[in-house]
């Protein structure tokens, strides 16, 4: 008879809940829920085209790893309705007489309080700014002005799949930023180019920060 | 080579939980302090298939196997369908050991709960009937149609239909919120359900009127299902009670 049993296991009549048809209630939890990770390492979160489930909850993952390049194992359907269904996303706006010099896909560490974790998106580097922005939902997620960069230092730092070359910002009077990007190489040499400053490379380690300053 | 994540459980043993996993794969635990990570040992990449009776079949021994840690350890943060790590029993160690902090945050947020599915339907017509029957502008538009000429009758049906649509679906949200507050005393966590692929017959005829996912503790089911009782017994309406799901709407490790 469905949900509508009435029990008295408590004393009293109620609702007793159920799970009724198995596979098709799973694939709206399975499908499009639970815990998907967002980090390099991850290569699938596949759906079954077939069923004809949509992956609309998983999209920001399957982005993160489109742009890092780990899909060769997708479905082919899948991607092209991927990429179509991006094609119309809204691009960065930019101002008058600004280009872009270099982009590239990578990740921003925001640390407040209990919670820190990278944030990816495109680092675009223009002849005035370097900003990080996300496609889905689009937003910028981080901003400065090349003329307020005081300090920008590399160095390697301890990561779960091994070790990474971290950037470090200084700007606007002390306040410190971390990135990961996957060209650091040429964004070094393009960031270079476009604040006219050398970047040193520093061997810190366990380096954190908190609230938007370092603390080694 | 890779690894193929299940959940996330309490507990910190090494342990083989026999071949029950996608395609009667070994499944096992990769303990990290007190937690662990439920996994298998696959190939680095993801599992696809045309077939669809395949498909049914590994969907539910994913869902099997979080069942029975969840059984074994008490609520675990399941893991969507076909996550695979790239690398091996250190790799996933390493993951849970980075951010150890929030899984473990998350793990206490669901102890002891777990998700139940609950959607309300309304008949329109029984309801609808009700809402005109008691409104006296549209009953005493009712009756002057009835002595109408006909075209300008035609008109006026229209308006009252309108009319009519318009206060049913003030009343039903009206009532959408009034069941939310009652549901939101027996509930930790409540969201709201977009997507429903599948009711069951008997509900066909009737209109879904709200869907969530709810995170309740065990001690307050009984509770829940007698005040879903009561709104299941107003005139008009039909509950739908699902669960008990592992907490797949609110292992929220994705997000900040």
């Amino acid at each position: 008879m469905g949900p509508l049993q009435f029990r008295s296991a408590s004393g009293g009549l109620n609702i007793k809940p159920q799970r009724e048809n198995g596979v098709v209630e799973l694939l709206d939890k399975i499908l499009d829920k639970g815990v998907i990770l967002n980090a390099d390492l991850i290569i699938s979160v596949a759906g079954i085209p077939l069923i004809g489930v949509a992956l609309k909850a998983a999209i920001a993952s399957i982005e993160t790893m489109l742009n890092y390049g780990m899909m060769e194992a997708w479905d082919k359907s899948t991607r092209e309705w991927y990429t179509k269904a991006s094609a119309n996303k809204k691009e960065i706006a930019l101002k008058e007489e600004e280009q872009v010099l270099f982009r590239t896909f990578g990740s921003l560490w925001y640390s407040q309080g209990q919670i820190s974790t990278w944030k990816p998106g495109f680092w675009y580097l223009t002849n005035e700014r370097f900003i990080l922005w996300r496609k889905s939902p689009p937003e910028t997620l981080f901003e400065v002005q090349l003329k307020n960069l005081e300090d920008i230092t590399t160095c390697m730092e301890p990561h779960f799949a091994g070790e990474r070359e971290n950037i470090y910002l200084q700007f606007d009077e002390g306040q410190m930023a971390r990135i990961h990007t996957l060209k650091t190489d040429e964004l070094k040499e393009a960031l270079e180019k476009a604040t006219e400053k050398s970047i040193e490379s520093r061997a810190v380690h366990d380096s954190k920060i908190q609230d938007g300053r370092l603390e080694c | 080579m890779g690894r193929y994540l299940y959940s996330i459980a309490n507990g910190n043993t090494k342990l083989s939980f026999g071949h029950i996993g996608l395609e009667e794969s070994l499944v096992y635990s990769i303990p990290y302090k007190d937690i662990m990570a439920i996994v298998h040992l696959c190939s680095p990449k993801p599992y696809e298939t045309d077939d669809e009776d395949k498909a049914k079949s590994w969907v539910l021994e994913h869902s099997y196997v979080i069942d029975r840690a969840t059984n074994e350890f008490g609520t675990v943060l399941p893991f969507s369908f076909d996550v695979i790590i790239k690398g091996d029993d250190l790799t996933v160690k390493n993951w849970i050991q980075e951010n150890y902090i929030r899984i473990k945050k998350e793990l206490e947020n669901v102890e002891n709960k777990a998700e139940y599915s609950i959607q309300i339907f309304y008949d329109h017509d029984t309801f609808g009937k009700k809402i005109v029957e008691v409104n006296k502008e549209l009953e005493d538009l009712k009756e002057k149609i009835n002595s109408m000429p006909q075209g300008t009758a035609y008109l006026y049906q229209r308006k009252y239909e309108l009319s009519s649509k318009k206060l049913i679906l003030e009343e039903i949200d009206l009532l959408s919120q009034e069941f939310s507050s009652i549901i939101m005393q027996y509930v930790g966590d409540m969201k709201i359900d977009k997507k429903v692929s599948w009711v069951p017959e008997r509900y066909k005829d009737k209109e879904l009127m709200m869907a969530f996912a709810c995170l309740v503790h065990h001690e307050k089911i009984d509770a829940l299902g007698d005040a879903l009782e009561e709104i299941n017994n107003r005139e008009g309406f039909a509950v739908r009670f699902t669960g008990p799901w592992a907490p797949f709407s609110f292992a929220r490790l994705q997000e900040v």
